[in-house]
């Protein structure tokens, strides 16, 4: 026994056993937030259950299942049911039954008691629709321009308003968007000629005359929009709910029409894909409960790729000073200590600084002084990207500064001797021998930096973060990267869907898959910065002797 | 007992035939460098006392002496690599060409462009062979492709090392051997053509037969440069000098040319230290 312990086999099994753990760990929460993330995007079966309550009433639900449970009969003993004396659990289904035009809630609850039949027809529909969630029935009629035809042209129709709702969605996005854009500049010129107290009549006459040409070219794009939005609100479909009610829905709400019951696995797994990229794609619906998170994935990589642009030259530069120029004396060795503290403050406490510092001052003083126009209201003294990636700056400076700096003292000082012996000065041989060999170092900086900032949300929610951003911080319209915009971010996002939303139940697959993504979009950006570092590895491998 | 003899010293017939200079009458055109009165400090504790010596232009001059007696840090003073040292004090003067380098207004990277130097272990940079051998004519600021290219083979030829790597210029210079790696830095050093070269310990991180290689280049080098060895090897000081400092505890105790300094030591540290006694 004394051996055994003395060979160090039993620390071998313990590291070993700590190894496991935090893999089983790592792989069971990637395991979790997979399959229920993935899960969303499946098309489920839909099901119609026939019940008889306890007073012999029948009635018909129609849904998804969404979750199982099981509950003890104690609890059920308001409701009188006669059962079998052993038995001592129930189960429970929570059904989504959507129609929202007809019950307000999308959920509810069945006792699987009552029910006395499930069946899963062919004919069962899904309905997705831009607003009011999804409607679960049966197709009574198609109507087109008030007359019934056959249903089975229902695809072709779908098709067609899908056509024109693109052409709408890029009217309004681009064409529209465009002259609304230019109508607000000419506004804030106005406005910056007459606190200049140059605005003369010529200018003046000049500047209606443009609005009145974009007011023109405004209302021909409107007209034409309205000539779309009648087109695709000639049809309806008229559908037959689980109670027998028939509810007559326009196309121009329907987003997609499916037979969950009849797809073969081929299709439903074309459809699983074709889900989940319309999840990555699209833009949020009904306060971000449905369609897609494009903008908050937009928004994480713009934010996190400033954040290190940002945050790489200072975090290096500081390294340098810190290493090569301070002197080594209980000055510099505060300040190191200093450095590494900074780690450690929260990340909300950045939160603040940024809000208090960046927004408030700087923010401030550059509308007075660059933005006047616009004053009151204000362009850079809110919260915005620009001042949420400089907040994360300086939140992940410490880590840059600190791998920086780790790996300019690893450098053996032959290097710095070698460079310098040949008339080099400390500058040269900074610039050309010590940041090449340093820049692994600084790269895996980088990494953890992007690591952090990516995953931080309570410091965002203060200086640039919303739940609904408008628009893109990328457009068309000149200057094309607009720092001043608010964004969204899939950290918030998941918050936001998971705890703000009017709709929980409906949300929570949303969660997980949102959680999902972020997670690969870290994961992503951390692998291209690993491969960037482990290829600047290999080029100086051989120095690590 | 001196167990050295004389055959075996002067590998080259020459050192043997050439009359001995003397040291302490150098006419001023042959002085490469003149040490005066150096003194050394690192915080309280001396290292080099009151040093005085002339080193000839155009020959080799070797430092030897037990470890720690200073011969590196002699060595180090004459490209004023003890300037990177914390708390290192000098005083008195060198003089490369008539001005002393501890002047203030020396600029210390031009005149280690004078004053090469090799250090113990291989340092090529991790770059190509070419990169490393160009590195300090780019520093200096030639960016012209035919003078770079002419330099590199000129230096690479002077260090015996062409033939080897001109197939893989642009290879990295960390694939190369050690004693391949050292005669690199030697090329690198002389690419930028210095005045003088010094070398410390440039082949005790090597094997014999790389020695043997740097050995016989030092014997060439000498026709153009002014070299300075620091060795621990008495041996290779006997094989490649003309002259042989001895030092011993931070003084110079024996300066003369190597012929006589290991024949017939005036010293009794000197006869001690060459006789194996200690060191």
């Amino acid at each position: 026994m004394n051996k055994w312990f003395k060979s160090g086999a039993p620390w071998i099994w313990l590291s070993a056993a700590g190894v496991s753990i935090s893999l089983i760990s790592v792989l069971g929460l990637l395991w979790l937030i997979a399959s229920r993330g993935l899960s969303y995007f499946w098309p489920s079966q839909l099901y119609q259950f026939d019940l008889i309550d306890k007073n012999g009433v029948k009635s018909i639900v129609i849904g998804e299942i969404y979750d199982r449970e099981e509950i003890p009969v104690g609890q059920l003993a308001h409701l009188n049911l006669v059962l079998a004396p052993e038995q001592k659990m129930l189960e429970r289904l929570l059904i989504k039954t959507g129609n929202r035009e007809l019950v307000s809630l999308d959920f509810r609850w069945l006792l699987s008691h009552y029910i006395q039949k499930t069946q899963t027809p062919k004919e069962l529909v899904m309905v997705e629709r831009r607003t009011n969630g999804n409607f679960y029935g049966y197709i009574d009629s198609v109507v087109v321009d008030g007359k019934v035809v056959d249903a089975n042209q229902l695809t072709t129709l779908l098709t067609r308003v899908e056509n024109f709702q693109q052409q709408i969605d890029d009217l309004q996005k681009s064409d529209i968007g465009a002259i609304n854009y230019q109508l607000e500049r000419l506004r804030l010129k106005t406005r910056k000629y007459e606190l200049q107290n140059k605005l003369t009549a010529s200018v003046q006459a000049e500047i209606d005359s443009e609005v009145v040409s974009l007011n023109q070219r405004y209302a021909k794009l409107e007209q034409e929009l309205m000539g779309y939005r009648e087109k695709i609100s000639r049809d309806h479909l008229v559908m037959r709910a689980m109670d027998g009610q028939l509810v007559s829905i326009n196309f121009e709400y329907i987003l997609k029409v499916t037979f969950n019951n009849k797809l073969t696995l081929l299709e439903k797994l074309a459809t699983f894909f074709s889900q989940i990229s319309a999840f990555i794609i699209e833009d949020p619906r009904e306060a971000n409960t449905e369609g897609g998170v494009f903008p908050a994935i937009f928004g994480t990589v713009l934010m996190v790729l400033l954040m290190t642009v940002i945050v790489s030259p200072l975090g290096v530069i500081a390294a340098i000073y810190l290493h090569e120029y301070a002197g080594k004396n209980a000055f510099t060795r505060l300040l190191r200590i200093a450095v590494i503290n900074l780690a450690g403050v929260p990340s909300i406490v950045y939160g603040v600084f940024g809000l208090g510092f960046f927004v408030y001052i700087v923010g401030g003083s550059l509308d007075q002084l660059f933005y006047s126009e616009n004053l009151p209201s204000p362009t850079f003294g809110t919260p915005g990207v620009l001042w949420s990636s400089l907040t994360l700056a300086i939140l992940t400076l410490p880590v840059v500064i600190v791998s920086t700096e780790e790996g300019l003292s690893r450098i053996p000082s032959e290097m710095r001797y070698g460079s310098l012996a040949l008339g080099a000065t400390k500058a040269e041989t900074l610039w050309r021998i010590i940041l090449p060999i340093a820049s692994p170092a600084i790269m895996t900086g980088i990494i953890l930096a992007i690591a952090r900032a990516a995953g931080e949300v309570a410091p965002l929610m203060l200086v640039g973060v919303v739940k609904m951003a408008p628009n893109l911080p990328i457009d068309g319209n000149f200057p094309f990267l607009h720092l001043d915009r608010k964004f969204m971010h899939l950290g918030f996002h998941i918050y936001d869907v998971g705890f703000q939303s009017p709709n929980v139940e409906a949300a929570r697959p949303l969660v997980f898959a949102t959680a999902l993504l972020l997670v690969s979009i870290i994961v992503a950006l951390n692998m291209i910065a690993v491969s960037i570092r482990n290829r600047l590895r290999e080029k100086y491998k051989m120095l690590e002797h | 007992m001196i167990s050295i003899s004389p055959k075996v010293l002067a590998t080259g017939s020459d050192a043997l035939i050439k009359s001995p200079l003397d040291l302490n009458n150098l006419p001023p055109e042959q002085v490469a460098l003149d040490i005066n009165k150096l003194n050394l400090f690192y915080g309280k504790k001396q290292a080099l006392n009151n040093i005085t010596m002339s080193i000839p232009k155009g020959q080799v001059t070797a430092f030897i002496g037990p470890s720690g007696c200073g011969k590196s840090t002699l060595l180090r003073c004459i490209n004023r690599m003890n300037d990177l040292v914390d708390d290192c004090h000098i005083t008195g003067e060198i003089n490369l060409n008539g001005h002393n380098i501890y002047n203030k207004h020396v600029d210390v990277a031009e005149l280690r462009r004078k004053v090469g130097m090799v250090f113990q272990r291989p340092n090529p940079f991790p770059k190509t062979i070419y990169e490393n051998v160009v590195y300090g004519l780019r520093i200096m600021g030639e960016n012209n492709r035919r003078n770079l290219d002419d330099a590199a083979e000129q230096s690479l030829r002077s260090a015996a090392l062409w033939n080897e790597v001109k197939d893989r210029l642009h290879e990295s210079a960390l694939g190369l051997s050690g004693g391949q790696q050292q005669r690199l830095v030697i090329a690198r050093a002389i690419a930028i053509q210095p005045e003088v070269l010094l070398l410390d310990e440039p082949t005790s991180a090597l094997d014999p037969i790389s020695t043997l290689v740097i050995e016989e280049l030092i014997n060439d080098l000498k026709k153009q440069f002014t070299v300075v060895i620091v060795t621990h090897n008495m041996q290779q000081a006997a094989r490649v000098s003309d002259q042989t400092a001895f030092m011993y505890m931070g003084d110079l105790i024996e300066y003369s040319d190597t012929n006589t300094l290991f024949t017939t030591p005036l010293k009794k540290k000197t006869e001690d230290y060459i006789t194996g006694r200690y060191g």
